[in-house]
Parts: structure tokens; C-alpha cells; sequence
């Protein structure tokens, strides 16, 4: 027991050093794009404040996660590849729910049904339950209200249509279905 | 050429804000106008940035513009639902359409 928990402390130590490096990088990115100066000066003085804020938001970034209580984890430690894969669908749903949206907003009789959807959906770790209800608000014409546990609320402004796809009467919807294919297994590999 | 395209792709774009706008007017209540305003904030910004990007051509410009899109994509919905979760606490009652 004890022996396993060294090892596991030991990981998240790991991983916090790499998603660290990956936030300092990220930053000092961030810096060049936004001067578009490429002077020593400008570089160096760049890449001591990525240093500095990485150092000093260490602490503020890591995350218990969710099943075992107790092991911190970086905020940034996240299935990138699999979040790649996730975005191009995530996009195109975006468009049709804006066409779907446009549409009946146009239509002179504007038939919307506004409606209260509930469901539940057990994710791994907090990230995965930011995901999805981030993803359900963005998608036009469903809003999350509110997430208690694992249990959703969503307002839909077409309801049938939000109901069928986020929680249907048999099986589970695609949405909620895709993010935690997403995160499956994330929480395993550590 | 790049220059009709990125024409197109902001067209796109207003129509989605203006679609966004109407909606604002049109729909019934707090929530459902919530839904209208995010449809400027998604498909209407992106393409519109899209455009720009496209009229850009690969510069440091138009990485600053997908930086932008991607900021919105994050900070937008979070908005959306601090904002309707305020409402809903606060016991403002959705409107339903009539049965019958």
C-alpha cells in the first residue's frame, strides 16, 4: 500500500514538471506572437516572465481528481490528442445547431419548444464534467443551468431535438458518449 | 481571389450576428434570448475571423486572430452559464409554450 502511494505521488510529481514545461512553452509562444519582435533583448526578457508566472502559478493549477482524493494533478494534464480528435466534431455540430438555431429564429411562426432536460452522465475527474458542459452550452440552443454530481440540467430552446441527442430514451447521447470516450483511460494511464 | 473568399466568409458571419440580434428581439425570455446571443458568439465570430484571416494570409496577424477565436471558444459558454445558472437560482421561471 505504501509502496504503491510513493509510486503514485511520485507520477504526479512527473507530470507536473512536464505539463510545467508544457505551460512555460506555451507562454513564451504566446509572448513572441503578441511583440512580433525577434531582438535578444525582447526574447530573453520573454522567456524569464513565462519562467516566473509558470513558478508562480504552480500551486494555483493543480486539481484533485475526482475518484481518488488526494493525488494533485495539473490542470494541463489532459488526452490532447484524443481533445484534437474531439474539436473538428464538437466544431461541425456548432454549425448545424447554428443553422437549426437560425432557422427557426427566422421562421415567422418561430416554433421553439423551451424545455428542461435532465440527465446523468459519470465522468473521470472534474476536466471531463467542464468539457461537456462546456461544450453543451456552446453548441446553440442548449445551455447547461447547472451540473450537481453527475446530474445536468440543460435548457433547450428546440427540446425534442436537445433531448434526443444529449439523453435520449434508450442508450445515451453522442455528445456526452464522445467526451468520455475522450477521457477514458486518462485516469488509468497515471 | 482570397480577397472574395474572405468577402464570403464575413457575410456568413454577419448573418449569423444579425440572425443572433433578431433573436434577441423576437425570442420570449431570459433564456431563450441567452441562446440567440450565442449564436453570434460562435459560428457568427468564427467565420467573420475566418475571413479576416483569410484576407490576412499566414501572418502574425492572423495567429493573433486565431488566438482570439480559440479565447472566446473558451470564455464565452462559461459566461453564457454563470449568467442562466444566476437566473435559475434566483427562481426566474423558463417560458413554455401553452399546451392545447
Amino acid at each position: 500500500m505504501g509502496k504503491s502511494e510513493t509510486k503514485e505521488t511520485k507520477k504526479s510529481i512527473n507530470s507536473g514538471f512536464t505539463s510545467s514545461l508544457f505551460l512555460t512553452l506555451a507562454l513564451y509562444i504566446f509572448w513572441i506572437v503578441l511583440s512580433g519582435k525577434m531582438e535578444a533583448k525582447y526574447l530573453i526578457i520573454g522567456f524569464l516572465s513565462a519562467v516566473i508566472i509558470t513558478l508562480l502559478t504552480r500551486p494555483l493549477l493543480l486539481v484533485s481528481i475526482g475518484s481518488s482524493k488526494g493525488i494533485l494533478r495539473s490542470v494541463y494534464d489532459l488526452p490532447w490528442l484524443r481533445l484534437m480528435a474531439y474539436f473538428p466534431w464538437l466544431m461541425w455540430q456548432i454549425v448545424l445547431a447554428n443553422l437549426q438555431v437560425a432557422a427557426v429564429i427566422i421562421n415567422p411562426k418561430m416554433p421553439i419548444q423551451p424545455q428542461l432536460i435532465t440527465f446523468r452522465k459519470k465522468l473521470p475527474g472534474p476536466v471531463a464534467y467542464l468539457t461537456l458542459a462546456n461544450s453543451i452550452t456552446l453548441t446553440p440552443g442548449t445551455i447547461t443551468v447547472d451540473l450537481e454530481g453527475d446530474k445536468y440540467l440543460v435548457h433547450a430552446l428546440i427540446g425534442d431535438a436537445a433531448a434526443q441527442s444529449l439523453a435520449p430514451e434508450v442508450g445515451e447521447g453522442e455528445m456526452p458518449y464522445r467526451v468520455s470516450w475522450v477521457f477514458s483511460g486518462w485516469e488509468k494511464e497515471h | 481571389m482570397a480577397d472574395f473568399i474572405a468577402a464570403v466568409l464575413m457575410s456568413a458571419g454577419l448573418f449569423f450576428l444579425l440572425v443572433g440580434a433578431i433573436g434577441l428581439v423576437r425570442l420570449p425570455d431570459f433564456y431563450t434570448r441567452l441562446h440567440a446571443a450565442s449564436l453570434g458568439d460562435t459560428l457568427g465570430l468564427t467565420l467573420f475571423l475566418v475571413g479576416l484571416m483569410v484576407h490576412e494570409g499566414v501572418t502574425l496577424t492572423s495567429f493573433k486572430m486565431l488566438i482570439i477565436e480559440l479565447f472566446m471558444l473558451l470564455a464565452s459558454p462559461t459566461a453564457t452559464h454563470v449568467l442562466i445558472r444566476a437566473a435559475y437560482q434566483v427562481g426566474l421561471k423558463p417560458w413554455t409554450r401553452e399546451e392545447g
